[in-house]
């Protein structure tokens, strides 16, 4: 009730700068989406030269990248923390942060919401629909329940991570320039999993579980009895939780261990 | 009742060390040294409900990390530590609403809005009731004369005006004990002094606790009835001010001007036998340094009958003079 | 040339080393993307021994190559330019004796010389055992691309400056920074080679400079080009780099005369 009362004061904040730098706004909005397109691009160049990808049609190969634009737009609205280190450590920023009486990564998350990346999960919405016309499936009153609930589950993985990979700055002195190194890796859960050898799948599905948030819930909708990506898609809520539990609990360990700016 | 306790405090850090050129770089990628850093070394106070204390020290000397540690922002190494009945790192957010922090080289509003949408957002984040906010709002903007400046993005706002807004949002939540860490740097003496002011009343009307750092001693001696001194991490004074400079203070000046040009060796010779020391600016003013067990009077009455004395000066040593020196004699001793 | 710049090189060479988690973490990132674009390939591949002119053997080649040439010529010169004028130090570098870009270009250098010995070498030679990789035979070969990969650096930086330059024009320019990161590696060729780009993009490509900085000289290091059409390659980077000097010297000019009106 109370983070709830708080979000929505942040949210007319956000609303009330945003307004003083239009033109931003939109440049940002257009930006984000040109930056989602391309990635399909790639998808659609190879799809010029094969027919399948380790089996996989390229409408089916399209509603994995759909469906994966989902929870990925929804991270960049509330849990994209760029710039963190700069800002929250090595500015200081984080003793205002500190000094407040509200869960501190909690308003850190608050402070760098941005809206616009919602458009992105609009657009892979109309992705995900379309192929799924494509593909001739068939759709049931549990399909969207489940896609809420596995987009939650999603949503959770790429909280937990980008929490756990943030915290690292509480632990080093040096700025760490992981974040942007990883934007690569994660395209890699869109594909079927299987083209890959065992090291990077147990990789993509274990440790740094991106296949999560792509192909293993995206399966789920698919029709594809012969793997076993299918059932996975039902862990992914579980991971989900647990890679957010670890991520705030490496983030409140390393709260702890903040020794703030200066002296 | 206690507003901060605190007993034998300490906190270390760990920095690495970085060995010296491209050799000792690729050695350190591989293969770090660290080496600890005593920041604050076992300090013990307390400070009473109502208390203005001042918190002072070099640079480095370990005050932003009290102050840090007081708040809640950093978990110390070891030692005990209650602030307002809390141990501030562990009930962190239970705490922190009954406490108010300014940092005067940073800001706690928002840069692009309106500085009345800060004070919202912050009624929001304390919880304080809407009439309470109303009220307490009304009363800190007459008082600190906010206006018009309310409406304003943070940004536009001057230094001046930004500190008086700063003062007004950590206050808003009506918090029983006030942190600030160098609220007057870089003001103008009229804000400096008005902000003075309003602390003195702030600590008079609602009883807040209050605990500064400072560089300008002036600020200690407007508000504080205390001074903690820091140096190196340790409490090299704690008591009040009379004291500190009574106990530290070794003379005061006497500034002469004279009728009719005057010698050096004549004026020493005045005095031969008390132990003070003369200096000269020109041949027509001249500056008589008298130790403080000396009696003015018997000085005086020796000079005042042989010279022609246009005006006298009893100059007492500054506060900053006396922590200068007590600054260098610690630096000396072990 | 001013003294300083070697220093600036050398300083940030040293900065790099210290900044242990960035590269023990960067390597391990390298290392997964060249495996998956190796797996990703071979399923596009599958049983098809040529796509676009490109053998499997060739590809992995590509891809190996490319990667590593992205960690020696990647910066974040974009953003770190963008920062500087948004927090006003800029105007600082105005008063110093040395050219501000000059500045930024040799701290870029300082980094990827960093990355280039301690990363791309031994990077190369795990990916060597890892993956079927075939490197050149001939030694003019490498000392071609060796020149090669500078040219994709300088081209490369000169992008990532002109972007940052922008921050003087826009309020925000974080969304431009990150469209041009990915239209970099889409364009580059570093993602997917240039010549399985349907026709009229690969044309399009012709005209841009991008392909001068990953796609052309890894198809040098692959053997896809050779001779006299390698040498052309330089030429390619010689021009797109004179033709780069314009636009930021117009926006650098564009941007002195705003601040000093404005007044920082």
């Amino acid at each position: 009730m109370f983070y709830g009362s708080l979000f929505w004061e942040y949210l007319k904040n956000y609303a009330k700068t945003r307004l003083t730098y239009r033109a931003d706004f939109w440049i940002e909005v257009l930006s984000d989406l040109l930056f989602q397109g391309l990635n399909l691009i790639f998808i659609l160049v190879v799809f010029a030269h094969t027919d399948s990808l380790g089996g996989w049609s390229q409408a089916e190969v399209v509603f994995v990248y759909g469906y994966f634009m989902i929870p990925y737009g929804i991270h960049g609205c509330f849990f994209d923390l760029w710039g963190f280190s700069e800002r929250y450590i090595v500015k200081g920023e984080m003793d205002r942060i500190l000094t407040r009486p509200a869960h501190n990564l909690f308003q850190v998350l608050l402070e760098n919401m941005n809206p616009p990346s919602l458009i992105g999960s609009a657009a892979g919405l109309v992705i995900m629909a379309v192929s799924w016309l494509q593909l001739d499936l068939a759709v049931q009153a549990l399909d969207l329940l489940m896609l809420a609930v596995l987009t939650l589950g999603s949503t959770l993985v790429y909280f937990g991570l980008y929490t756990a990979l943030t915290a690292i700055a509480f632990y080093t002195d040096a700025p760490t320039g992981i974040l942007p190194l990883l934007y690569n890796i994660q395209n890699y859960g869109r594909y079927p999993v299987g083209i890959y050898n065992r090291t990077i799948r147990f990789l993509l599905t274990w440790i740094i579980p991106f296949a999560f948030v792509g192909v293993y819930p995206a399966s789920y909708f698919l029709d594809r009895p012969e793997e076993g990506a299918a059932s996975l898609a039902l862990l992914t809520p579980l991971i989900g939780l647990a890679f957010a539990a670890a991520g705030l609990l490496i983030w409140n360990h390393g709260v702890k261990r903040y020794r703030g700016a200066g002296s | 009742m206690l507003a901060i306790d605190v007993e034998l405090l300490q906190k270390r850090f760990v920095v690495q060390k970085n060995r010296e050129g491209l050799a000792g770089a690729f050695k350190d990628l591989f293969k770090r040294e660290y080496r600890e850093v005593k920041a604050v070394k076992d300090i013990t106070f307390q400070i009473p409900q109502g208390e203005i204390c001042g918190y002072i020290g070099e640079n480095g000397a370990g005050k932003s990390t009290t102050i840090k540690m007081l708040t809640g922002i950093l978990v110390p190494t070891s030692g005990r530590l209650v602030v307002n009945g809390y141990v501030p790192f562990k009930e962190r957010e239970a705490f922190v609403k009954g406490i108010g922090v300014v940092f005067g080289q940073r800001s706690q509003l928002w840069w692009d809005i309106g500085v009345v949408e800060s004070f919202n957002l912050l009624r929001k984040v304390y919880r304080v009731p809407p009439q309470d906010f109303k009220r307490r709002l009304d009363e800190l903007v007459e008082r600190l004369q906010l206006g018009e400046l309310l409406s304003r993005p943070v940004r536009k706002l001057s230094l001046g005006q930004r500190m008086r807004c700063e003062l007004v949002a950590s206050l808003l939540h009506n918090p029983s004990i006030l942190f600030l860490d160098e609220p007057t740097i870089g003001l103008d003496i009229v804000v400096k002094t008005e902000i003075r002011e309003f602390l003195k009343q702030l600590n008079r009307d609602h009883g807040t606790t209050i605990l500064l750092t400072t560089h300008d001693l002036q600020d200690i001696e407007a508000l504080c009835s205390r001074v903690i001194m820091l140096d190196d991490g340790t409490i090299i004074y704690d008591g009040s001010l009379e004291l500190l400079k009574a106990n530290w203070s070794k003379g005061r000046e006497i500034h002469f001007h004279f009728g009719a040009p005057t010698a050096l060796a004549a004026l020493e010779q005045l005095t031969s036998g008390l132990g003070v020391q003369w200096r000269l600016d020109h041949e027509l003013s001249a500056v008589m340094w008298l130790p403080s067990e000396i009696n003015v009077s018997g000085a005086l009455a020796r000079v005042v009958g042989a010279a022609d004395i246009r005006d006298i000066k009893i100059v007492e040593t500054n506060t900053d003079e006396i922590v200068r020196e007590i600054y260098k004699t610690e630096k000396v001793a072990p | 040339m001013n003294s300083a710049y070697p220093e600036l090189i050398r300083i940030r060479f040293l900065m790099m080393l210290a900044y242990r988690v960035n590269y023990y973490s960067g390597i391990v990132i390298y290392a997964i993307n060249i495996g998956a674009y190796y797996f990703l390939w071979q399923a596009i591949f599958g049983d098809t021994p040529s796509l676009a002119g490109f053998t499997v053997a060739q590809m992995t080649t590509y891809v190996a190559v490319s990667w590593m040439a992205r960690a020696f010529y990647y910066n974040n010169l974009d953003r770190e330019i963008a920062n500087e004028i948004r927090d006003g130090s800029v105007a600082i570098q105005f008063i110093r004796p040395y050219s501000y870009l000059m500045v930024k270009l040799m701290q870029g250098f300082g980094e990827g010389l960093f990355r280039l010995l301690l990363f791309m070498v031994p990077g190369m030679v795990i990916v060597c055992l890892v993956f079927p990789v075939t490197l050149p035979r001939d030694p003019g070969v490498w000392a071609l691309y060796l020149v090669l990969l500078f040219f994709s650096f300088l081209i490369n930086t000169q992008i990532n400056i002109l972007t940052g330059l922008f921050a003087f024009f826009v309020e925000n320019n974080e969304g431009m920074i990150r469209m041009k990161r990915v239209l970099v590696d889409l364009f580059s060729g570093v993602v997917v080679p240039i010549s399985f780009f349907p026709g009229w993009l690969e044309q399009v490509m012709q005209w841009l400079p991008f392909q001068a900085i990953t796609y052309l000289p890894s198809s040098v290091f692959t053997g896809r080009t050779e001779g006299a059409e390698a040498w052309g390659v330089l030429l390619v980077q010689l021009i797109w780099f004179g033709v780069l000097l314009v636009p930021i010297m117009g926006v650098w000019r564009m941007a002195r005369r705003r601040l000093f009106v404005q007044g920082g």
